[in-house]
């Protein structure tokens, strides 16, 4: 009886391995019709010390068809990680002043990330393409969530700016994303690529004996201890056509510790 | 025996606290720092402040006492019912993992001491802090949360509840609970810390 009982639970123990193996191996959101990418770094990665996160996706044609338009996401990061501490968004942009007046619209130390997109649309004749700026701004509280604005602007071949507004609460960071209206006739603009930065090469300012200092804010802190598997991170995107999308990765811990 | 004079003590000392409290003369308790509290206690969240500023108070309350002092000061004490403390302290950056801030200073007030407090700010509206006073008779340890506000301001501050959660040496049987405010210095990560405690007496 003890003889047969082992080998039973050790095939049951490897099916549930391979299982979990598998699942965690394929997209989150292969049964969905879209795919997504992510990609993670954190640079310098020293633990207890401060770094750079860059998250970045990718929304890949399916069968030759771009992704849908999307609705939000949430970029989900360690839950202790230092975003709130940085010293990122010292001050605040409003989204009407960010909308007037462009980036040059918001005060220096509300600037807290800088990134880029690609963003497509699809055309009769063909699909054109556009690689767009992206700046992130600390934006107003009036619930105790930290928020941010993401303005995205280019110039060719839609010149246009956009604004997208998160908030960074259980630690992810949403974003909504509004419709990207492209030409009369012609469909929305769709975003198939992002990639974002927090922190970086940013300057702000701080007054000291009556004269305004510039510094560098020092960025994201990372966590003394790093945790098994490494630093997790996720992504989930809902389509405006109803559909969703979601991956994950992980970034390895710094000399495999 | 020993709780007997810890009680005795804690109400002769309140009793002389009530006096300096109607003369004004207890520290923090017309300064700026007040003031800034009372100004932005609606909007923010700084909850380490108010953890040291109470357990400072109960501290004094617990290990400040004249013990020399006649007894017969005791029923005019609990007449009084509560007593209103305030006490400071100024903490400056030891180190950091993550979204946890290792902060350390001195207090000042009626018991002077060293304080480390652990400040956890994750980006929730709630944030935490647990700190130990360190004080010639023994220390005492406490626990507090409270809500930030003004988040994108250089030095958002923040209010909340304090609780007492030990102590050692003369302080090893204090508990109590207080509001601790406080302000969060963004770009030094340093903090200030106020307690205003209600001592029942």
């Amino acid at each position: 009886m003890g003889t047969t009982r082992l080998p039973r639970l050790f095939l049951l123990s490897c099916a549930v391995a391979f299982l979990v193996t598998l699942t965690a191996s394929l997209p989150v959101g292969a049964d969905a019709r879209q795919v997504a990418k992510i990609k993670a770094r954190l640079t310098p990665e020293h633990l207890g010390a401060a770094t750079t996160v860059s998250l970045g996706f990718q929304l890949p044609p399916r069968d030759g068809v771009s992704p849908a338009a999307l609705r939000s996401m949430k970029l989900a990061y360690p839950p202790n990680l230092g975003l709130a501490t940085s010293g990122l968004g010292l001050a605040s942009c409003s989204p009407g002043e960010l909308e007037a007046l462009g980036v040059e619209g918001c005060p220096a130390n509300s600037r807290m990330g800088s990134g880029s997109a690609t963003v497509e649309l699809v055309l009769k004749v063909e699909t054109v393409t556009e690689h767009i700026s992206l700046a992130l701004f600390a934006a107003p509280s009036s619930d105790g969530y930290l928020h941010v604005l993401v303005y995205a602007y280019g110039v060719f071949p839609v010149y246009a700016q956009l604004l997208l507004s998160g908030v960074l609460m259980h630690g992810q960071m949403g974003i909504t994303v509004p419709p990207i209206p492209s030409f009369p006739e012609a469909p929305d603009v769709v975003m198939t690529q992002m990639q974002l930065t927090l922190g970086g090469p940013l300057t702000y300012y701080a007054r000291s004996a009556g004269k305004l200092v510039a510094y560098h804010p020092p960025g994201v802190g990372l966590p003394r201890r790093c945790p098994t598997g490494g630093f997790p991170f996720r992504a989930t995107f809902v389509f405006l056509d109803g559909g969703h999308a979601s991956a994950r990765t992980a970034v390895p811990c710094p000399g495999g510790a | 025996m020993t709780l007997k004079l810890i009680t005795r003590t804690i109400m002769c000392r309140t009793l002389r606290w009530k006096e300096d409290v109607i003369q004004g003369s207890l520290p923090g308790s017309s300064n700026g720092i007040g003031r800034k509290m009372s100004q932005t206690a609606s909007g923010s969240a700084s909850i380490v402040a108010v953890a040291l500023v109470g357990s400072t108070l109960l501290l004094a309350a617990a290990a400040g006492a004249d013990t020399r002092r006649p007894v017969r000061s005791a029923p005019s004490a609990h007449a009084a019912g509560v007593l209103n403390v305030h006490d400071e302290g100024h903490l400056r950056f030891i180190h950091a993992s993550g979204s946890v801030i290792i902060d350390e200073g001195s207090v000042s007030g009626t018991l002077p001491g060293s304080v480390r407090v652990r400040f956890l700010y994750d980006g929730e509206p709630q944030v935490s802090a647990q700190f130990t006073i360190n004080g010639r008779g023994g220390s005492i340890s406490a626990h507090a949360t409270g809500r930030l506000s003004s988040l994108t301001s250089p030095s958002p501050s923040f209010s909340g509840h304090m609780t007492i959660t030990g102590g050692s040496g003369r302080y090893a049987h204090v508990r109590g609970s207080g509001t601790l405010f406080g302000v969060y210095y963004r770009r030094s990560y340093g903090l200030t810390v106020q307690a205003i405690g209600k001592l029942p007496y």
